[in-house]
């Protein structure tokens, strides 16, 4: 293909599906798996609790849930519902999937540090992720049965699971990054095009909550890495 | 398809005659016709003819396993189908539309009312038969109308596979397709080389480009033309709709904008179909209403492409 040709596409042209179908795959899962999405709930309020412990044992259980999370909405959002309707969706899902194996590798081969944190910012920015972001899918719907909770929406949960980078040592930190930003820029992208204004809000706070992470972990000195 | 032709008329005859019984307005156009008889148009070289109006399937009929929206779209193939649409065009690039569309043409046992065009999109020019193959288990269909190959992705090798399995009857027609304007050039050159029934391109009343070139050659060649992108992907009606139509669109046989649109299409002498794409049911009527009443002759086409730019 010329130039000329790739300069004739816009955006629009790779997007393949209309909103109203996006938004249905919110109220799809949901009603699909009921009522287990209300311990994806109780996981997501138990985490803080768990980081808050300062107890090596405790922030590995915290990580492992985060690793559950990226795996069941990376398959069964991404791969299981998104993924008929556009590949790349199903690409990214396994990419979700290899990211919570990724965290999983980390609790396990001491990947997770125990040094100290500011454990008070870092519950204040998770709750705010996982209680506010799930709303928004349902503020573009305006059905309430589209919320977007974290551990079944991908975008919760990787904006909330961008916390992960305060808790693992440096080397997990770097590997774990790339996901956040390329799954933050092709949502972003996404949702500009769908013109899902409300969701958009979830990649852009994805971006902030990466940085947030970067500035939650130990310096290096610290860090067991 | 082509021995299934009277049964298709008296489908469509009948199907006209129930829902002009129900909604005679439909079709009492404010040109002041009452036609009854859909806009057909001949396939060159052949005595087939096809209604004018098609559906297109790109975003529209991608809607995954969602049994609700599944049972949305079937409805929006019944309504074409009763309104005397048969043309329907995929390609495998449309995520699960094709799967959709054989669920809709199941539940609606629809398999011998429509003209089934696909197409072959892979850049792996030995998969030609393959895709066909996938496609019409996808389809649910015997085997497809009109195969074209998709944006020209390596387009000698299919079309010689196409070739062969046109005369092996494993197709009916083959064709190529274009979209946005893009390579024109080397899309006029397969269409003065190749043996093509169908060529599939962008047209409509704010992109005409194929005015000057394409339309002509595939009247010369006798080159069915099949027209995607009618309402510029939705965008004509995002930019005129709020605006009045003309006085004098009644004489052009047009009352609304998705006539406007599409009558401007199909009255141009070299079109064969224009294939609009749509997801709801109302749009469905208002698109299949271009098919019926008096078409706009030349002069008022010219005012027609005048108008929207004045405005
Ligand atoms: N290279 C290629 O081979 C190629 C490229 C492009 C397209 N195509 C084919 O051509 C078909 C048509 O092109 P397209 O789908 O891109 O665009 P299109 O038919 O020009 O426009 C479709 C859009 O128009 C809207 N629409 C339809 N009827 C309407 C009405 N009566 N009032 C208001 N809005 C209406 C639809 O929205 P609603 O759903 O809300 O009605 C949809 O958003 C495609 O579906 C595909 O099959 C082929």
């Amino acid at each position: 293909m010329s130039g000329a040709d790739w300069l004739s596409y816009s955006l629009q042209d790779f997007v393949m599906f209309g909103p109203q179908v996006f938004l249905r795959l919110f109220v799809r899962i949901n009603q699909d798996l009921w009522p287990w999405q209300l311990l994806a709930v109780v996981i997501a309020i138990f985490i803080p609790v768990l980081i808050s412990r300062q107890n090596r044992a405790a922030r590995r259980l915290a990580v492992g849930l985060m690793s559950l999370a990226w795996i069941v909405s990376g398959y069964g959002f991404l791969v299981g519902y998104f993924g008929p309707i556009n590949w790349p969706a199903a690409w990214f899902g396994w990419a979700f999937v290899a990211q919570g194996a990724l965290l999983a590798a980390a609790v396990f081969s001491g990947g997770v540090h125990d040094s100290r944190l500011a454990i008070g910012r870092l519950a204040v920015l998770w709750l705010l992720a996982v209680c506010v972001l799930p709303w928004l899918a349902m503020a573009d719907s305006g059905q309430w049965e589209a919320v977007g909770l974290f551990g079944v929406a991908p975008g919760t949960t990787a904006a909330a699971g961008a916390l992960a980078l305060a808790l693992v040592t440096r080397t997990w930190r770097w590997v774990y990054l790339p996901l956040l930003v390329l799954w933050s820029l092709f949502s972003a992208a996404l949702l500009w095009v769908l013109q899902t204004w409300w969701l958009l809000v979830t990649p852009v706070a994805t971006l902030l909550l990466v940085g947030a992470g970067f500035w939650l972990s130990p310096r290096t000195a610290q860090s067991p890495d | 398809m082509a021995n299934q032709i009277t049964r298709r008329k008296f489908l469509i005859s009948s199907g006209l005659a129930g829902i002009a019984l129900k909604a005679p307005m439909l079709f009492a156009n404010t040109s002041g016709s009452t036609a009854l008889s859909p806009t057909m148009r001949r396939i060159p070289g052949t005595d087939e003819s096809i209604p004018a109006i098609g559906m297109g399937t790109w975003i529209t009929f991608n809607v995954g396993g969602d049994e609700q929206l599944i049972t949305q779209r079937t409805e929006v193939l019944k309504t074409f189908f009763e309104l005397g649409g048969t043309v329907v065009d995929g390609s495998p690039m449309y995520g699960s539309a094709a799967d959709v569309m054989g669920e809709a043409l199941n539940a609606l046992d629809g398999h011998d009312r429509i003209f089934a065009a696909t197409k072959i999109w892979t850049g792996d020019e030995s998969a030609t038969r393959a895709e066909a193959a996938r496609s019409s288990r996808r389809w649910g269909v015997d085997r497809f109308d009109l195969l074209q190959v998709h944006n020209l992705l390596g387009w000698q090798g299919h079309l010689e596979t196409l070739k062969q399995m046109r005369a092996n009857g494993e197709v009916r027609y083959i064709g190529i397709t274009t979209s946005h304007g893009r390579r024109h050039r080397e899309f006029a050159q397969i269409m003065e080389r190749e043996p093509l029934d169908f060529v599939q391109l962008t047209y409509n009343v704010l992109d005409r480009e194929v005015e000057d070139r394409l339309l002509p050659l595939a009247q010369e060649r006798g080159i069915g033309v099949i027209v995607n992108r009618p309402f510029q992907g939705g965008s004509l009606f995002r930019r005129f709709q709020s605006e009045p139509l003309p006085d004098w669109a009644g004489e052009a046989g047009v009352g609304n904008w998705a006539e406007f649109f599409l009558k401007y299409i199909i009255s141009h002498p070299a079109v064969t179909c224009a294939i609009p794409a749509t997801s709801k049911v109302e749009h469905m009527k208002e698109n299949m209403g271009a098919m019926y009443g008096t078409l706009p002759d030349a002069s008022q086409r010219q005012r027609m492409a005048g108008y929207v730019r004045s405005l």
